[in-house]
C-alpha cells in the first residue's frame, strides 16, 4: 500500500507521457486525478495509522542488492506520515494550478513533477540509507530541469547553481552514509538496524567525520547558512509551481534527514557538536529575516524567509541533543515537524500568491502595487491568511510550530530564546511590511487592473491556507501523531 | 607449475570463432560493393552473438587454466569476455549504421573483430608474451579503426598520434616485462608473484614501473593521457567510443590481474601509488573537461576521470573485499553509458558533421528520444541514481572507505561533483536551449536499437544491480 502511494505518482507520470502531444488538456488532467488518487491513498495511509503503535507502521521490505545489504525497505512513523500527506497535498495543489497552462511541454513539466513527488514520498519513507540516497537525488535532478526549461530569465545559471550544490551535498551525504553502513557488522544499510545498534557510538573520529558529512547534506538542503548560497536563485528564477514544490517540500528533505536520521544515527555527536548546530541555527534564523526584510522583489524575499523558517528545524534538532530536560526535547522536536508542514502550506501558498501577481502584473516589485485588497478581496484575503501565519499569529500553523522550538529553546538558556525572539520580530515586521504595501494603501501610478482569480488559484491557495487554520486553530489533527513520533525517536536512541 | 593441460582449444573457441571470421573476412571485405557491404558487418554480429552465447556455455565457472598455465579459465576471465563481446555487438550495429553506404561499412567490423580477440585474450592472459602480444592486437585494430576514412586529415594525425604514442609506450612495456624475466625466470604471472615474494623491491618498483606505463596508456591514465582527446577528435564518433571502452576495459582487466596474480605480496607499494595516479587521473580528467568544447574531446576526457574512479577500486583490490566486484561492475556500467554517448554522438555527426556541438542546442525538442539516452547516459556517467554510473560509484566509495583510504573516497567524491558541471552544461544545451533545426534525425533502427539496448542496461543496472554484482563478484585462479 505504501509501495503504491510512492510509485503511483510516477505511474501517472509515464502514463502522461504515452498521451499524444497534440492533446495537452488530457495530460494535465491525467497528472491531476494521478495526483488526487496519490492523496486519497496518502489519507488512507493516516486512517490506518495507529498513533499509540510505537512501532513502524505500513512496512515494506524486499531484497534490492542483497550483495552489499542494501534492502527495499520502506515504513512510516509519525513524523514521515504528515510529510508524505504534505507531498500529497501540495502535488494536488500544484498540477491544479497549472491546469490551464497548455504550451511549453506540458506532457514533460507534469512528469517531472509526478516524479519529484515519487522521490519525496520515497525519502520520508525509506528506512534503508541507501534507498534513502537513491530517492533523494530522484526528488532533485527533476528540479533541475523544471527550473532550466520552465525558469525565468536566469534559469540556466540558478539551475546550475542548484544542482551542483546539492550534487555536492548529497556526495558527503553518501561519503557519510557509506560510513555508517561500514561501521555495521554485517554491512548494512538499513536504519533501524544503525539506530538500534549505535555502531559509531564508541568510535568519535569516525562518528565527527560522519557527523560532519551529513551536516553538509542535510545542511545544503535545509538550507542553513553558510550553505544557503543557491537558495534564492533557484527559488526566484524557477517557475512559480517550481518554487511551491522547491520549497514546500524539497527544503523539508534536509529537515527530515536531520531529525530522523542525524539526530537517531549519531546522537553522541549531535550532542558533541550540538552548540555548532544552534549556532548555526541562531545565525541562519537571523540572518533569514534580515535578508528578507531587505527585499523589493516579493519571490526573494519569501525565499530568504524559508532560511529562516527552517532555522528552527536545526535548533529544534541541536535542543534534542542538547538539552536535559525530556519534556523540552520532545516539544522542540513536535515544533520541527509541525514547522515542516507548516512551512510547506504557507510557504507553498506565499510562492503561489507572488506568482498569480506576476502572472497579472508582470512584476514582482513590491512597490509596485498597493490596494490589492481593495481590488481582489479574495486575493487579498488568502494572502493576508498566508502572511499571517507565516510569521507566527496564533490561531495559525506557524504559532503551533514557533512556540514549541522556542518553549523548548528556554531550557538551552534563556539568551537562545532572546535570540529567537528577535529573530520572530524581524519576521513579524517584514511580513506586515509586505501586508501593508501590497494589499492596503492606495495603488501607486502606473499599476495595472488585476484580473480576478481564477476558480483553480482561489482553490489551491484556499486550500493551503485553511489547511494551515485546521492545524493552528485544531493542533490534535496532526499533533498526536507528531507528538507519537517523536518521542519514538528520542526513545530509540535514548534508551 | 603446468597445473593446465597444454592443448586446451576448447578454453579459447570464441577467440578461434572471432579470428576464423576476422580472417574470412578480410578479402570479403576488399570486393563487396553496394548493398553487400552490409555482409560483414552481419556476419560479426552473428559471429558475435555465437560468441556470447558458447562463452556462457563452453567454459566452466571453475577456476582453471589452459595452455600450460598461460591463459586463465576463470569467471574473471568470462566477465570480460562477455562485456567484451557485448560492447563490441553494440560497437558493430553502430559503425554499420554510421557508414552504411560508405567503403568504411564493410572494412570497420574486420577491423573490429580483431581488435575484440586482442581483447579477449587480454583478459585470460597469464604469460607475459601472452600479454604483450594481445595488448598490440587491440592497439593495431584500433590505430586502423581511428583512420577507417583515410581521406579525413584529422583521422590521420589522430591515427598516427595514436601509433607513435602507443607504439612507445608499448615498447617500454615490453622492456619491463623482460625485465621481470629475467628478475624471475618466469614468464607466467603466478609463477612470478611467488618468485617475486622476496626479491629486491628496487628492481620490482624499476620493472613495474615501465610495465605499468603500457597498462596506463592504453587505459587513459595520467600522465599517459594525452593522446585520447586528440584520438577520439580525430576518429569516427563510432570508433571512438568502441576505443573508449574495448581495449581499455581489457587493459583494465590485464593490469587487475597483473597486480593480484604477478604481485600480490606488494599490495603495500602499488596500492599508494594506484591511488595517487587514480586522484591525479580523475581530477586532470574533471578539470580539463570542464573546458571542453568539442563533444568527443569532452567524453574523452570524461573518459579519463572515469579512467580514475575505477583505478581507485584498483587501489584497495587487496584491501577490501568487495573491491574487485566493484571494479569489473564499474567497468560493466561505463561500457554501457559510454557506448550510449558515443552512439547519440555518433547519431549527431552522421546528421549534422564533424562538430556534432551545434546539432545539440534544442535537441529535445528536435529529438527527444536522442536527447533522452544521451541525457541517461550523462546521468549516469555523473553518478545520479537510478543509473548504473551510480551504482557503480557507490561501491567503488565503499571499497575505497573500507580499504581504509579515506581520503581517497573523498577525493573521489570532490571529483564527482565537479565533473557533474560539464556533463550538466550538455543537457543544459538540450534541454533548456530552443532548437536551430526542427527536422526530426532520422537515424535508423540499427542505431534505435543499439540505444535502447545500453540504455536499458544502464537503467537496469542502476535499478536493480544485485544481478550483475552477483556476475562482477568473480574469483580468480590462484594456483
Amino acid at each position: 500500500m505504501l509501495t503504491f502511494t510512492i510509485f503511483l505518482p510516477l505511474l501517472t507520470g509515464l502514463i502522461v507521457l504515452a498521451i499524444p502531444p497534440s492533446r495537452p488538456a488530457w495530460a494535465r488532467w491525467t497528472a491531476l486525478a494521478g495526483a488526487i488518487l496519490t492523496l486519497l491513498l496518502a489519507l488512507w495511509l493516516w486512517a490506518g495509522f495507529d498513533a499509540s503503535d510505537p512501532a513502524l507502521q505500513w512496512r515494506a521490505s524486499a531484497p534490492w542488492i542483497p550483495g552489499i545489504g542494501a534492502g527495499y525497505d520502506v515504513a512510516v512513523d509519525g513524523i514521515s506520515l504528515p510529510l508524505i500527506l504534505l507531498t500529497a497535498v501540495l502535488l494536488v495543489a500544484v498540477m491544479a494550478y497549472v491546469l490551464p497552462q497548455h504550451e511549453r511541454s506540458p506532457r514533460l513539466h507534469a512528469f517531472l513533477f509526478l516524479l519529484l513527488a515519487t522521490g519525496l514520498m520515497g525519502v520520508f519513507a525509506a528506512r534503508d540509507l541507501l534507498l534513502f540516497y537513491l530517492f533523494f537525488e530522484i526528488a532533485l535532478v527533476p528540479m533541475y530541469f523544471i527550473v532550466g526549461i520552465w525558469g525565468g530569465e536566469r534559469r540556466r545559471y540558478a539551475a546550475m547553481k542548484f544542482f551542483l550544490y546539492t550534487r555536492a551535498g548529497s556526495l558527503a551525504m553518501l561519503l557519510g552514509f557509506l560510513g555508517l553502513y561500514l561501521s555495521m557488522t554485517p554491512h548494512t544499510f538499513s536504519l533501524p538496524a544503525i539506530i538500534q545498534a549505535q555502531p559509531l557510538a564508541a568510535a568519535p573520529t569516525a562518528a565527527a567525520l560522519v557527523f560532519f558529512a551529513l551536516l553538509l547534506g542535510f545542511g545544503v538542503k535545509l538550507p542553513t547558512v553558510p550553505l544557503h548560497n543557491w537558495l534564492p536563485d533557484a527559488h526566484v528564477e524557477a517557475p512559480t509551481e517550481g518554487s511551491v514544490v522547491l520549497a514546500g517540500l524539497q527544503l523539508k528533505m534536509g529537515a527530515y534527514g536531520l531529525v530522523a536520521i542525524l539526530l537517531p544515527a549519531l546522537p553522541q555527536a549531535a550532542a558533541r557538536f550540538g552548540w555548532l548546530l544552534a549556532v548555526l541555527a541562531l545565525i541562519s534564523l537571523l540572518y533569514g529575516s534580515l535578508a528578507a526584510l531587505a527585499q523589493n522583489d516579493m519571490k526573494r524575499l519569501v525565499a530568504y524567509t524559508s532560511v529562516n523558517h527552517m532555522a528552527y528545524v536545526m535548533l529544534a534538532v541541536a535542543i534534542a541533543a542538547l538539552s536535559a530536560n525530556a519534556g523540552a526535547r520532545a516539544l522542540a522536536l513536535n515544533g520541527a515537524v509541525v514547522q515542516m508542514v507548516s512551512h510547506g502550506l504557507l510557504t507553498g501558498g506565499m510562492f503561489l500568491m507572488v506568482g498569480m501577481l506576476q502572472h497579472r502584473a508582470g512584476t514582482r516589485e513590491m512597490q509596485r502595487f498597493g490596494g490589492v485588497l481593495a481590488q481582489l478581496p479574495v486575493y487579498g484575503a488568502l494572502f493576508g491568511l498566508l502572511a499571517f501565519g507565516s510569521l507566527g499569529l496564533p490561531g495559525l500553523s506557524g504559532f503551533i510550530a514557533e512556540f514549541q522550538v522556542i518553549g523548548g529553546s528556554l531550557t538551552l538558556g534563556v539568551w537562545v530564546a532572546a535570540i529567537v525572539v528577535l529573530g520572530l520580530l524581524i519576521t513579524t515586521g517584514l511580513y506586515l511590511r509586505l501586508v501593508g504595501s501590497v494589499l492596503l494603501g492606495s495603488p501607486p501610478e502606473g499599476m495595472p487592473g488585476l484580473a480576478p482569480l481564477g476558480a483553480h488559484e482561489t482553490w489551491t491557495a484556499g486550500t493551503l491556507a485553511a489547511l494551515s487554520v485546521l492545524i493552528g486553530i485544531l493542533p490534535n489533527t496532526v499533533m498526536p501523531f507528531i507528538a507519537a513520533g517523536s518521542s519514538r525517536l528520542l526513545a530509540l536512541f535514548q534508551a | 607449475m603446468n597445473s593446465g593441460h597444454c592443448m586446451d582449444l576448447w578454453a579459447v573457441v570464441p577467440e578461434m570463432l572471432l579470428a576464423g571470421l576476422a580472417l574470412a573476412l578480410v578479402p570479403v571485405a576488399a570486393f563487396v560493393r553496394g548493398q553487400w557491404r552490409a555482409l560483414p558487418a552481419a556476419v560479426a554480429i552473428i559471429g558475435l552473438a555465437a560468441s556470447m552465447a558458447v562463452t556462457v556455455v563452453v567454459l566452466p565457472t571453475t577456476s582453471t587454466t589452459a595452455f600450460c598455465g598461460t591463459y586463465a579459465v576463470d569467471r574473471l576471465a568470462t566477465f570480460y569476455r562477455l562485456a567484451i563481446e557485448f560492447a563490441a555487438f553494440v560497437s558493430v550495429i553502430v559503425l554499420d549504421a554510421y557508414f552504411r553506404d560508405h567503403r568504411q561499412q564493410a572494412h570497420a567490423p574486420v577491423l573490429l573483430l580483431f581488435a575484440t580477440v586482442g581483447g579477449l585474450g587480454l583478459a585470460a592472459s597469464l604469460d607475459l608474451g601472452l600479454i604483450l602480444l594481445f595488448l598490440q592486437i587491440v592497439s593495431v585494430a584500433g590505430y586502423l579503426l581511428v583512420i577507417l576514412v583515410r581521406s579525413d586529415r584529422s583521422a590521420q594525425e589522430a591515427s598516427l598520434k595514436y601509433f607513435i604514442y602507443g607504439g612507445a609506450a608499448l615498447a617500454v612495456m615490453g622492456y619491463g616485462l623482460s625485465l621481470l624475466f629475467g628478475l624471475t625466470g618466469r614468464l607466467d604471472l603466478p609463477g612470478i608473484g611467488a618468485v617475486l615474494a622476496d626479491a629486491d623491491p628496487v628492481w620490482i618498483v624499476v620493472a613495474f614501473g615501465f610495465v605499468f606505463l603500457g597498462y596506463a596508456f592504453e587505459v587513459t591514465l595520467a600522465p599517459f593521457h594525452f593522446w585520447a582527446p586528440d584520438v577520439y577528435q580525430g576518429a569516427s564518433a563510432p570508433a571512438a567510443g568502441f576505443i573508449s571502452v574495448v581495449p581499455k576495459i581489457a587493459a583494465f582487466a590485464a593490469l587487475l590481474r597483473f597486480l593480484l596474480e604477478g604481485l600480490p605480496h606488494h599490495a603495500v607499494v602499488w596500492s599508494p601509488v594506484m591511488a595517487a595516479v587514480a586522484v591525479v587521473t580523475m581530477t586532470l580528467g574533471n578539470l580539463a573537461a570542464l573546458r571542453q568544447h568539442d563533444l568527443k574531446r569532452l567524453l574523452a576526457y570524461s573518459s579519463i576521470a572515469q579512467a580514475g574512479y575505477v583505478l581507485m577500486g584498483i587501489a584497495v583490490a587487496l584491501r577490501s573485499n568487495g573491491a574487485v566486484a566493484a571494479v569489473n561492475f564499474y567497468l560493466l556500467a561505463y561500457l554501457l553509458m559510454n557506448l550510449a554517448a558515443f552512439l547519440v554522438v555518433a547519431v549527431l555527426e552522421r546528421a549534422g558533421g564533424a562538430d556534432a556541438r551545434p546539432a545539440l542546442k534544442g535537441l529535445a525538442r528536435r529529438s527527444p528520444g536522442w536527447a533522452a539516452v544521451f541525457a541517461v547516459a550523462l546521468l549516469s556517467l555523473a553518478g545520479i541514481p537510478p543509473f548504473a554510473g551510480f551504482a557503480g560509484k557507490v561501491l567503488l566509495l565503499t571499497a575505497a572507505l573500507d580499504g581504509h583510504m579515506t581520503w581517497l573516497a573523498v577525493a573521489a567524491a570532490l571529483n564527482m561533483a565537479v565533473g557533474l558541471y560539464y556533463y550538466a552544461v550538455v543537457i543544459a544545451e538540450m534541454f533548456f536551449m530552443p532548437s536551430a533545426h526542427l527536422k526530426p534525425i532520422v537515424a535508423g533502427i540499427g542505431m534505435a536499437g543499439a540505444a535502447a539496448l545500453t540504455t536499458l542496461g544502464t537503467i537496469a543496472l542502476g535499478v536493480m544491480p544485485g544481478a550483475a554484482l552477483g556476475l562482477a563478484n568473480t574469483p580468480y585462479w590462484t594456483p
